[in-house]
């Protein structure tokens, strides 16, 4: 009884520790609020569900491979659904969702020190091009560079070798520089 | 070459702190619907924990019944084997010699009778009566 106390307070903290990033990681590649809400929700329930027996060591990299999976359901759903769409003219615009506005998508960020020191643009930039990334490149660099996890993890997050995750975040970053130059101000 | 990588590190690093920052600061609304998909996560965990306890309950509970009636009844079955005595027969050697007794069968049914034994004892007592009885004719006669 007192493990299964000690179980659910663990969990509690993990989850409370990832939420907030794991829902900037959604919302990046999604671009949508309600969207990254319910994919964090879903990958909070399934964690919950099946590997809360697991060493806690293990969850977060389990959490990220699953929040990454339900990112990509999302996106092939929409995917099928815009071919769907564009192959039916009659209905384009009918039932569609808006567009999401990336202005109005962007996160009031307040004014907290550290966003003080950095322009709104600059984010909405950041955003945008972590966004127009590759999706196992965005992967690797959020979750290297914005969640943490080490090489190892990262890799047992993305089911892929260690090689192809400092592959995939060198390429990142570069594409990044590319783009965003150093992100001053 | 190094000033490539001090630039993608300071890139990396203000792209942490932005993010980081942008996390920080999310929305109260979010941050709301976050709180409530955790504890959603966690009333899953307990009633999946309770679904399963519900399910080994029966098991369980009929694995200790069971438990229980091998101790009750294995010293009792201890007692019943080839040593104990009987009250209602006496002290009788195992259940071999009970069916023996209860098979309706006479005791030395199976055993060797020496038939030569019963016929020579037989033929002496009908000879030794014959010669009592002639010995007491003659008697008679003379």
């Amino acid at each position: 009884m007192r493990d299964t106390e000690d179980g659910a307070h663990a969990l509690e903290v993990f989850l409370a520790s990832v939420e907030r990033k794991a829902f900037r990681i959604a919302q990046i590649a999604l671009r949508h609020e309600a969207d990254a809400l319910d994919v964090v929700q879903d990958a909070m329930l399934q964690l919950s569900a099946r590997y809360s027996a697991r060493p806690a060591a293990e969850w977060k990299p389990l959490f990220y491979r699953i929040l990454e999976n339900r990112i990509r359901d999302v996106q092939r759903r929409r995917s099928v659904r815009n071919r769907v769409m564009a192959m039916m003219p009659w209905r384009s615009g009918e039932d569609d969702e808006p567009a999401p506005d990336p202005i109005a998508e962007a996160v009031d960020t307040g004014p907290s020190p550290v966003t003080l020191l950095e322009s709104d643009e600059i984010l909405r930039a950041l955003e945008k091009a972590v966004a127009a990334l590759p999706n196992r490149q965005r992967e690797a660099f959020l979750l290297r560079n914005f969640e943490g996890l080490d090489v190892a993890q990262t890799a047992q997050a993305m089911k892929c070798s260690e090689g192809s995750v400092k592959t995939h975040y060198f390429r990142a970053v570069q594409a990044l520089r590319t783009k965003l130059g150093d992100l001053r101000a | 070459m190094m000033g490539g990588q001090a630039m993608d590190s300071e890139l990396e690093q203000r792209a942490r702190a932005l993010l980081v920052g942008s996390a920080e600061n999310l929305p109260g609304a979010v941050r709301s619907r976050l709180t409530q998909a955790r504890h959603a996560a966690l009333a899953v965990r307990q009633a999946r924990r309770r679904h399963q306890l519900q399910r080994w309950l029966p098991a369980s509970a009929l694995a200790a019944a069971a438990l229980a009636l091998l101790v009750v009844f294995i010293p009792h079955g201890q007692h019943t084997s080839a040593t104990a005595v009987n009250p209602l027969i006496g002290n009788v050697a195992g259940v071999d010699e009970i069916e023996l007794l209860s098979s309706g069968m006479p005791l030395n049914a199976d055993q060797d009778v020496d038939n030569d034994f019963y016929e020579w004892a037989v033929d002496a007592a009908n000879g030794a009566n014959g010669a009592v009885h002639a010995t007491a004719t003659n008697a008679s006669g003379t």
